[in-house]
């Protein structure tokens, strides 16, 4: 990324109010709708392994949660994009930022493959114990989004810029 | 003993200064810590609106609470020992700041409401407003908990 973008960005007055001001309170948003795309997304997933809620569909439970997971994102990607800007060279350049973003288009990309590809047949084990690639699929969407959120705290502990 | 001499004393004993001096320790058990909070967030949430009389309404409350709260009490537990375990280590920056009081003080506060809200699943409570404005302030105070615990850093 350019980097004349990202000195031109953290200069805007938006980016350095959060930076001199606004940054714990965007920040303590950013927790809070981590919170709930995390938390219900662990719910969905221990349900989708089949460790939880076995007596409710899967289509009930993701149906019924997903909505709130995606309105979550969409403000944790409004929430993390103010606070990029407020330091964006520093944090374009922080490893464990890095790494972070990956994971959260790997974990996306999970979630696409399981919508677009298992999900399909999923009448056919909406009340029982779902079949090895759904399972897969939870589980490793779990270890993604532990993954997003530890290297999201090594953010803090290496950010100096 | 002034707290701060406390403080001290704490931030000495051999446990302490293991997790201190242990790379990545810290860091590890906050991130234990955080992702306790966002499932007992998810988890208080959708009791939060099953109370209130949506979100998952397939179920009855009384069923859904049974499963969904002795989860948040296993939450709680590992966050009161993750969170013991962060005390031990940086006595200074918890004990001696006064907003981990008030964080305290509004967890308190979500304990309380954690029991009336098991126990008016239990009992099938039927003042509906009731529900609703307990379920209400019950999420604002997990919000308030959150917001204070991440203003631990900027005193």
């Amino acid at each position: 990324m350019n980097a004349g973008f990202l000195e031109w960005l953290q200069g805007t007055p938006l980016a350095v109010a959060i930076s001199e001001d606004w940054f714990p309170y965007v920040e303590s948003f950013h927790v809070i709708t981590m919170a709930i795309v995390a938390g219900t997304i662990f719910i969905v997933d221990t349900r989708l392994i089949g460790l939880t809620s076995r007596r409710l569909p899967f289509s009930y439970l993701s149906e019924r949660l997903l909505p709130w997971t995606w309105g979550a994102f969409g403000c944790s990607a409004v929430t993390g994009t103010l606070l990029f800007s407020a330091n964006a060279t520093g944090y374009y350049g922080n490893t464990p930022f890095r790494v972070k973003m990956v994971l959260l288009v790997l974990a996306g990309l999970n979630m696409l493959y399981f919508q677009k590809v298992t999900f399909r047949g999923v009448s056919a084990w909406d009340l029982s114990r779902p079949p090895p690639a759904a399972r897969l699929a939870g589980a490793i969407s779990i270890a993604l989004w532990c993954g997003v959120i530890g290297f999201g705290r090594w953010i803090g502990f290496t950010q100096t810029g | 003993m002034s707290l701060v001499a406390f403080n001290n004393w704490l931030s000495s004993t051999a446990l302490s200064l293991l997790i201190q001096r242990t790379s990545g320790a810290i860091a590890g058990i906050q991130v234990i810590h955080i992702l306790c909070l966002a499932t007992l967030f998810a988890l208080a949430l959708s009791l939060s609106l099953r109370t209130a009389g949506r979100g998952l309404t397939a179920e009855p409350l009384a069923s859904l609470a049974a499963r969904f709260v002795p989860a948040m009490w296993i939450c709680l537990a590992v966050l009161l020992l993750t969170g013991a375990l962060l005390i031990i280590a940086e006595p200074h920056r918890t004990l001696g700041n006064p907003i981990f009081y008030t964080k305290m003080a509004l967890l308190a506060l979500a304990l309380v409401l954690t029991v009336w809200l098991a126990a008016a699943a239990r009992r099938q409570e039927k003042r509906t407003a009731l529900r609703a404005a307990i379920a209400t302030l019950y999420m604002l105070i997990w919000t308030g908990i959150i917001v204070a615990g991440r203003f631990i850093a900027y005193h």
